[in-house]
C-alpha cells in the first residue's frame, strides 16, 4: 500500500519534469560532439586544400567497399605552397552502403576523413546517397566548425616554408642556394 | 406523463447524448496528454491547438475504416455486442443529477437503477467475445465476465451502505440529505452539502474506487483486454465503427465511475458550496444550475484525471491476484462497511463514529495485505504417469513433474 503511494509520487514527479522528446521534423535533438555519423573529408584551412591525398588506405580497408578514390599530382606542390605531392582528385562514398564503422577514420594517416555529426539522410533515388568530393568536403567543413576540430599531428612544412626556415636559420647559405640539406629542419615538425 | 414532459425528456436525452460524446472525446485527449506527461513526452500536439482536435481525427479515422466481420463469426451477436456495451453506458446518465432536480429523469429508485443498468455491459463483452469465434476474444470475454461479476459485488454493497446511510434509494437524497421518522421521532440525515460522505465512510470510498477501476477494466485491472495475454480480449476481431463504439463505452464508463464517486462521496453538485448561495448571494435559477453542473464536472474530471494517473503508474495484476483481491479483501471489507453503517444508523450514533472505526480498519487491512504480498498457495505437484518402452506390462512409474518448489 505504501509502495503504491510511492509509485504515484514517482509518476507525479516524472510528470513535472520537462519533456525529453522533440517533434522530429520541426525540432532536431542535438547530438554529442563524439557522435559517429557519416564519414566526411576534412579541409586543411592552412593550405586551403583537402587533407586527403587519395592514398586509398580507407578504400582498401572499408568492409562494405563503399568508397572509391583517385589521386592526382598536387598543383600547389609545384607552386611550393603545399607539402602534399599528391592530392585527391575524385572521391565518392556510397553512404547508403556505409555502416558507420569508423575503420576509415582509424586507418587514415592524414586525419583526412572523420565521422561527422550528419546522421539524417533520406533520398528518393537509389543512387541519391552516392556522395562526391565537394559534398563530402562540405560535410567535413561543417563538422570541423561544429566540434572545433584540430589536426592530431602538425603538417610538415611546404617547400616554400622550408626555404624560409633555411633562410631564417642560416641567412648566408640561403643566399648561396638551398641545395644543401639541413637535417634538423627537414622534418619540419615544429612548424604549424 | 404529459406530452410536454415527454418532449422535454427527448430534448434532454439528445442534449445529453451530444454532450457525452464531446466529453468522451475530451477524455481521450486528456488521457493521452496525462500519460504523455508522466512519460515525459508531449502527447498529441499536431492536430489543432495542443492537439485538441486529435480525438476528432481519430473518430473520423475509425468511422471511415473498413468494418471487418470474421467469416466464422456469429454475425447477429457480433453486431449486437457493441450495442449491448454502449447503450447501458448511455442509459445510466438518465438518472445522474447534474444539479438540483436537473436530471433527465429523477428516479426514486435511482441507486437501484444504477446498479441494474451497470450490470448489463458484461453481457455485451461476453457476447462479443463469444461471437468473434476467436480464442483470444473468447478468453477475454470469460475473463471480463469473471472480473466484472466479482467486482460488481463490492460496488453494490457500498452503494447499499450509502442507501442505508441516507435511508433512501434516491440519488437526490444522497446529495441533498433526507428526513426520516424513527419510532415517531424525526431525524434529519445531513446532506453532502454539509459533510461529504468521503469523510463519513472513507472505507466505502476506497472500496468503491478500487472496485470501480476493476469494473472499468482500467489499468491495474485490465486483464480482460490485456494486450500481452489475450491481445485485445473481446475486441480482438472488431475494427472500425464497431470498435469505436466499444471504445466510446469504455470512456463513458470511466466518466460514470468518476461521476458516481463524485456524487456518492464528494457531494455531487452541492459541495464544496451549495450552488444556490455562492458568496452568500441569492442567484438566479439558471446560474444556480450552471454552477451545479460546473461543480460536478470539475470534480468528475479531477477523479478521471486521477484514474489516468493510476493508469500511468501501476502495472497489470495477474488474474489470480485480481480475483483473490476481490473475494478475499474487497468483499469482506465492503460487508464490514455495511455492518458499520447499519450499526451506527440503528443506534442513532453520530456519523463521526463511522469515520473513527473506518480509518483503523483501513490501516489494519492495508498492513495485512502488504504483509501477505509474497504468500502464495502451495505449488501443486503434478504427477505424470509414464510407461517407458522396456517396461511394458509392468506397473506404471510416477515422475514428479514439478521438481522445483518455488517456496
Amino acid at each position: 500500500m505504501l509502495g503504491g503511494l510511492k509509485g504515484l509520487g514517482v509518476t507525479l514527479r516524472g510528470a513535472l519534469r520537462p519533456k525529453v522528446t522533440a517533434e522530429y521534423p520541426k525540432e532536431h535533438l542535438p547530438v554529442d560532439d563524439r557522435y559517429m555519423g557519416f564519414p566526411a573529408l576534412t579541409w586543411d584551412f592552412n593550405r586551403d586544400e583537402p587533407y586527403c591525398t587519395g592514398c586509398m588506405v580507407c578504400v582498401r580497408y572499408c568492409p562494405t567497399e563503399c568508397m572509391t578514390a583517385t589521386m592526382k599530382d598536387n598543383p600547389k606542390f609545384e607552386e611550393g605552397v603545399s607539402h602534399r605531392k599528391k592530392i585527391i582528385q575524385k572521391f565518392e562514398i556510397n553512404l547508403g552502403r556505409c555502416i558507420l564503422c569508423g575503420i576509415c577514420v582509424d586507418v587514415c594517416n592524414f586525419d583526412a576523413i572523420e565521422m561527422s555529426l550528419e546522421h539524417e539522410r533520406s533520398e528518393r533515388l537509389r543512387d541519391g546517397n552516392r556522395v562526391g568530393l565537394p559534398a563530402l568536403l562540405d560535410m567535413g567543413k561543417k563538422y570541423q566548425a561544429q566540434v572545433g576540430w584540430r589536426q592530431s599531428k602538425a603538417s610538415p612544412a611546404s617547400p616554400n616554408e622550408k626555404l624560409e626556415i633555411k633562410a631564417a636559420a642560416n641567412p648566408a647559405k640561403a643566399v648561396d642556394g638551398g641545395a644543401k640539406e639541413q637535417p634538423d629542419s627537414d622534418s619540419g615538425e615544429d612548424v604549424t | 406523463m404529459s406530452f410536454m414532459e415527454i418532449l422535454l425528456a427527448i430534448v434532454g436525452l439528445l442534449g445529453l447524448f451530444t454532450a457525452l460524446v464531446v466529453v468522451v472525446l475530451s477524455l481521450t485527449w486528456m488521457e493521452r496528454k496525462t500519460l504523455a506527461r508522466i512519460q515525459q513526452r508531449a502527447g498529441p500536439s499536431i492536430v489543432g491547438p495542443h492537439g485538441l482536435l486529435q480525438p476528432v481525427a481519430d473518430a473520423m479515422k475509425l468511422a471511415t475504416k473498413e468494418d471487418i466481420i470474421p467469416s466464422y463469426a456469429n454475425k447477429l451477436l457480433f453486431w449486437m455486442a457493441p450495442v449491448f456495451v454502449a447503450v447501458p453506458a448511455f442509459l445510466i446518465w438518465v438518472a445522474i443529477p447534474f444539479g438540483d432536480k436537473l436530471a433527465v429523469m429523477t428516479l426514486d429508485l435511482g441507486l437501484l437503477y444504477l446498479v441494474a443498468i451497470n450490470g448489463i455491459g458484461v453481457v455485451g463483452l461476453l457476447m462479443g467475445g463469444w461471437a468473434s469465434s476467436s480464442r483470444y476474444s473468447m478468453l477475454g470475454g470469460l475473463r471480463a465476465a469473471a472480473q466484472l461479476v466479482s467486482y460488481e459485488i463490492p460496488i453494490v454493497i457500498v452503494i447499499l451502505s450509502i442507501a442505508v446511510l441516507v435511508q433512501s434509494l434516491s440519488i437526490d437524497a444522497v446529495i441533498a440529505g433526507n428526513t426520516i421518522t424513527i419510532n415517531g421521532s424525526e431525524r434529519v440525515l445531513p446532506g453532502q452539502a454539509a459533510i461529504p460522505f468521503a469523510l463519513v465512510m472513507p472505507m466505502g470510498l476506497l472500496i468503491f474506487f478500487v472496485a470501480g477501476l476493476a469494473e472499468l477494466g482500467r489499468t491495474p485491472f485490465d486483464i480482460h483486454h490485456a494486450e500481452s495475454e489475450v491481445v485485445g480480449g473481446p475486441f480482438v476481431e472488431y475494427s472500425g465503427a464497431h470498435w469505436a463504439v466499444f471504445f466510446l463505452a469504455e470512456y463513458l464508463n470511466t466518466l460514470i465511475i468518476s461521476a458516481l464517486i463524485v456524487i456518492l462521496f464528494f457531494g455531487g453538485w452541492s459541495w464544496p458550496s451549495p450552488p444556490g448561495s455562492l458568496f452568500g448571494n441569492e442567484l438566479s435559477s439558471t446560474l444556480t444550475d450552471f454552477i451545479g453542473v460546473a461543480w460536478l464536472m470539475v470534480k468528475t474530471y479531477l477523479v478521471a484525471g486521477f484514474i489516468f494517473w493510476i493508469r500511468g503508474t501501476y502495472p497489470r495484476l495477474r488474474i489470480d491476484q485480481l480475483m483473490a483481491f476481490a473475494w478475499q479483501v474487497l468483499i469482506p471489507l465492503s460487508f464490514v462497511n455495511l455492518l458499520l453503517v447499519a450499526t451506527v444508523m440503528f443506534y442513532g450514533w453520530p456519523l463521526w463514529v463511522m469515520t473513527a472505526f473506518s480509518l483503523p480498519i483501513i490501516v489494519i487491512v492495508g498492513l495485512v495485505v502488504q504483509r501477505s504480498r509474497g504468500v502464495r498457495g502451495r505449488p501443486q505437484t503434478v504427477r505424470i504417469l509414464r510407461r517407458s518402452a522396456g517396461e511394458i506390462g509392468r506397473p506404471m512409474t510416477s515422475i514428479d513433474a514439478t521438481a522445483t518448489d518455488r517456496g
